[in-house]
Formats: structure tokens, sequence, C-alpha cells
């Protein structure tokens, strides 16, 4: 089934490095996903975070508040 | 979810004489500089709020207030999901506040050269 991968934020560079680390690590493993970048506040807000950028694979909270290693969201996607 | 109750900073003059709590979430750095002339004010920043947003009663109105209104549009939406009914967001920051004439402390001439944008100095960049 593919993972449904969203990255959080309002559009900072941070926000913009985890959704290409996320892009990088998806191509490269060949991993069925779908990834969103979701920037709205309110929409961001569902999740109740307020340090950005934020992970959420298959709904579920994985980072928050920095941006990931790329070893990071291989071992995430494994 | 309710979407967040955006007000002006005179609605906002209009609460604070009404007994309203402003709460502002930029950084002690930021307040330092220029600072909202009020009665009832405190200042949590935003990387603080998820450990000491119970420093907030939920018997009175308050008031988000940051920069330009985006940070402090974020921590409106939180103090809801957590259970706070009277929290508005001051749309506009203390930069609009500052072009109304509205009272503050500290030097304004850096504020009003600063964009409308408040994300470089927001915790996520």
């Amino acid at each position: 089934m593919s993972i449904s991968i969203k990255i959080l934020g309002t559009g900072c560079a941070k926000c913009k490095q985890t959704t290409a680390i996320v892009q990088e690590v998806v191509n490269e493993n060949n991993i069925d996903a779908t990834i969103e970048k979701i920037e709205d506040i309110m929409e961001i807000m569902q999740y109740n975070v307020l340090s950005t950028p934020v992970l959420v694979v298959n709904e579920e909270i994985k980072i928050k508040g920095r941006v990931p290693s790329k070893k990071e969201v291989e071992e995430l996607l494994k | 979810m309710n979407l967040a109750k955006q007000i002006c900073p005179t609605t906002t003059m209009g609460k604070i004489e009404n007994g309203a709590l402003i709460v502002d979430v930029r950084k002690a750095t930021e307040v330092a500089n220029v600072a909202f002339d009020v009665p009832n004010f405190i200042n949590i920043r935003i990387d603080e709020m998820e450990e000491r947003f119970t420093e907030i009663p939920n018997d009175k109105e308050i008031v988000m207030v940051c920069l330009s209104g985006e940070r402090s549009l974020k921590t409106t939406y939180f103090l809801m999901n957590n259970g706070y009914e009277n929290v508005f967001n001051m749309d506009g920051g203390i930069i609009k506040w500052v072009s109304k004439g509205f009272p503050t402390k500290g030097s304004v001439d850096e504020l009003l050269n600063t964009g409308s944008c408040d994300c470089s100095q927001s915790n996520c960049c």
C-alpha cells in the first residue's frame, strides 16, 4: 500500500529542505508514496504542532521542529 | 476545527480596556526591542508554548500577538485545541499595531522597516 507522507510547514527554508530530502529518499528507493506539502496554518494546526517542519507518515507525527537527515527518513520509510 | 477569530488592533485595544490578556509569542530579544505598552501582558515565545500554555488563564479573553500575526495564529489554534474558547489572534501583529499609532515601549524605527513576513524570525526557519 502506498505510504502517505505529509510535510507540514508554512513555506520556510527548513520545510523546503525536508521536502527535498523526503523526495530524494522516495525516488532513490523506488518507494510507493504520496508526498503532500501542507502550508495552511489551520491544516497544520489540526496536528496541534507549533514547531515546524513536521514529518507525518501515515498520519503519525514522526519528526517535528527540525530537518531530518536522509538516513533518518530512509529508516522511517522502510 | 473552527476557524480562529482574527481581530484588528482597534478591536484588540477595546478588549484590553475590558481586561483582556495580551500574550506575545515573539522571542525575548524581539520584545526587548519593542513591546506592547499595555497593562495585561505576558511573553511566552512560540517554542515554549507547549510547556507553558497552562500559565494562560482560560477564564478571560486572550489576544495572541507577534510580529506580523503568523506565529500568533498558530498559537491561537494551539490554545483552541487545548480548550480555550475566548482566544483571538491579532491579525498583522505589532507591525499593524504600530502603524495604527497604538502604544509601544522601545524603538519602533527598525520595526517599521520590517516586511510583513516574520518567517525568518519564527521557530521554523
